[in-house]
């Protein structure tokens, strides 16, 4: 499963990333997840995601996100706050998980 | 409580967003924060030309002119930089070419200098109006090159190569009709007129840039970012679009006059809030981190050992989703009021001299007592007043904080109950 992690910056979905990766090891599932930020989405749209997150505080930019994947058939979806910290990993693989299916 | 987040939800967010979403407005973000590296390298040359130990200082004057040179060419040009990306995003946005727009918004630009003859030197280009000071002009002007660009090209104003021809000739090519209506404009506006399209929107923007000085220009952007955040929206970057350009002019006149050894003249620029307010990060939640270290609530205790780390950083996500602070009443008052204060308290201190402005720019992540150091150009006031913004914030999320705290004690008092029942 390959999943893009879009956040402003691409600094706290570093942290979010690193949960998220802890807990794919503990389910044994297998998993590739990359951290970045909004402006450079467009142009990893390509290299063969499977979902792309968003982080809640930039979700008022979600129908931006969705215009830009259009073409390329990949889920879009935000991630729930409570899944967005350091103890949310097992909250946003559940998503994934669900989405994957 | 609800009504509000249900009122912010409605009027705030779609405004804001609307805003920050607009094409122009994030060309313009974009564009600036790309000239940041430029920024802070250059700005680390300040600091080693006028160093905050005394000794240090006499030691460096004598080639302190020459260690100014890599600061003078990056931050002293940063107009000239900002025009190119900002009309290279802007191009970008209209999915026209990145390069042709950068081209053209750097030559209108340019075209509103006038170069002076100088003995010896042949044509000089001054460096006073390619600074911060500039950033509004470069802004117009990119926007002005782009615009012409998208006419052009959406009127088919384009010269038409033959087939074969390689697509990057071709595309070179789209400019030419653009460019031959940019370069006569801007020149007969500028040269032939005779009017000063620098002195007119430098005045123009006075009052803006005034504003952004004033208390209530600090409390503004400190409250909607606070409210947005409340709600789980990025308020930094929303609203940084539209204050960025103003910060940045702010820091520029600061930095000109700290070059000059002259005294600092603004207190506002975004050092200001990134080091005195948003401590910890927006809503200076490193006072609500503290205190989580020590919750009697095993999960407030759980996300305040995982979020100081990033907390130290600047970095808030996790404790604003995690405690959460998001739509949380009782969290997002001292949210808001924590940073209100740490603002109004900072702003007085430095009014009344008695901690420098803030005049370099800094990495946001660095923890806040060096940042401060650092952005003051190495004043220890400095540090002694994030140490007393913190001890404030800390007091004013403390009865909210308690509060939060007993009725999660009581929902997992409930969940043990629930447990040993099974």
């Amino acid at each position: 499963m390959k999943v893009l992690l879009v956040c402003s910056g691409g600094m706290s979905s570093a942290i979010v990333v690193k949960a998220v990766q802890a807990e794919a090891v503990k389910k044994n599932v297998p998993i590739t997840i990359k951290s970045i930020g909004a402006g450079e989405l467009a142009e990893e749209l390509g290299n063969g995601w499977d979902t792309v997150l968003v982080a809640p505080q930039v979700r008022h930019r979600l129908d931006a996100f969705r215009a830009e994947a259009a073409g390329y058939d990949i889920p879009v979806e935000v991630i729930p706050p409570q899944g967005y910290s350091p103890l949310g990993g097992s909250i946003v693989l559940t998503l994934l998980q669900e989405l994957g299916k | 409580m609800d009504k509000i987040f249900r009122l912010l939800d409605k009027y705030l967010i779609p405004t804001m967003t609307k805003l920050s979403e607009q094409r122009h407005l994030q060309a313009i973000r974009d564009g600036i924060i790309s000239t940041i590296p430029l920024i802070i390298v250059g700005s680390f040359f300040l600091i080693i030309a006028f160093p905050p130990v005394p000794a240090l200082a006499l030691a460096v004057k004598p080639y302190a002119a020459k260690v100014l040179l890599p600061f003078r060419l990056t931050m002293g040009l940063m107009a000239l930089y900002a025009c190119h990306s900002i009309g290279y995003y802007l191009a970008r946005s209209y999915k026209l070419d990145g390069i042709a727009g950068g081209i053209l918004a750097l030559v209108a630009f340019l075209l509103t200098t006038v170069p002076l003859t100088v003995a010896g030197q042949g044509l000089v280009l001054s460096m006073e109006n390619l600074g911060g000071g500039g950033m509004f002009v470069a802004i117009i002007m990119a926007i002005f090159a782009v615009e012409v660009l998208r006419f052009a090209k959406e009127h088919r104003l384009i010269i038409k190569l033959p087939e074969g021809v390689p697509d990057s000739v071709a595309r070179s090519f789209e400019a030419l009709i653009p460019a031959a209506i940019v370069i006569p404009t801007v020149w007969a506006v500028r040269d032939l007129l005779g009017f000063d399209i620098q002195h007119f929107v430098t005045e123009l923007f006075q009052p803006l840039v005034l504003a952004g000085n004033s208390l209530g220009g600090i409390l503004v952007p400190i409250v909607i970012i606070t409210l947005l955040w409340g709600t789980g929206i990025h308020g930094d970057s929303v609203v940084g679009t539209v204050a960025r350009p103003i910060w940045l002019v702010l820091l520029n006149q600061n930095i000109a006059a700290a070059a000059a050894g002259q005294p600092i003249p603004n207190i506002a620029p975004e050092p200001f809030f990134q080091w005195f307010v948003w401590i910890g990060g927006s809503g200076a939640t490193i006072g609500l981190v503290l205190l989580m270290l020590i919750s009697r609530s095993a999960y407030l205790r759980s996300v305040g050992r995982v979020t100081l780390l990033p907390g130290i950083c600047n970095i808030n996500e996790p404790v604003i989703f995690g405690a959460p602070v998001m739509l949380n009443p009782l969290l997002v008052i001292p949210f808001v009021l924590g940073p209100v204060t740490c603002g109004i308290v900072t702003f007085l201190a430095m009014s009344w001299g008695w901690v420098t402005k803030p005049f370099i720019l800094v990495p946001w992540t660095l923890p806040a007592p060096i940042g401060a150091y650092l952005a003051t150009g190495g004043d220890w006031r400095a540090i002694v007043l994030v140490f007393f913004n913190i001890a404030v914030v800390t007091l004013l999320y403390y009865p909210f904080f308690r509060a939060y705290e007993r009725k999660l004690l009581r929902e997992e008092a409930g969940q043990q109950i629930q447990e040993e029942v099974k």
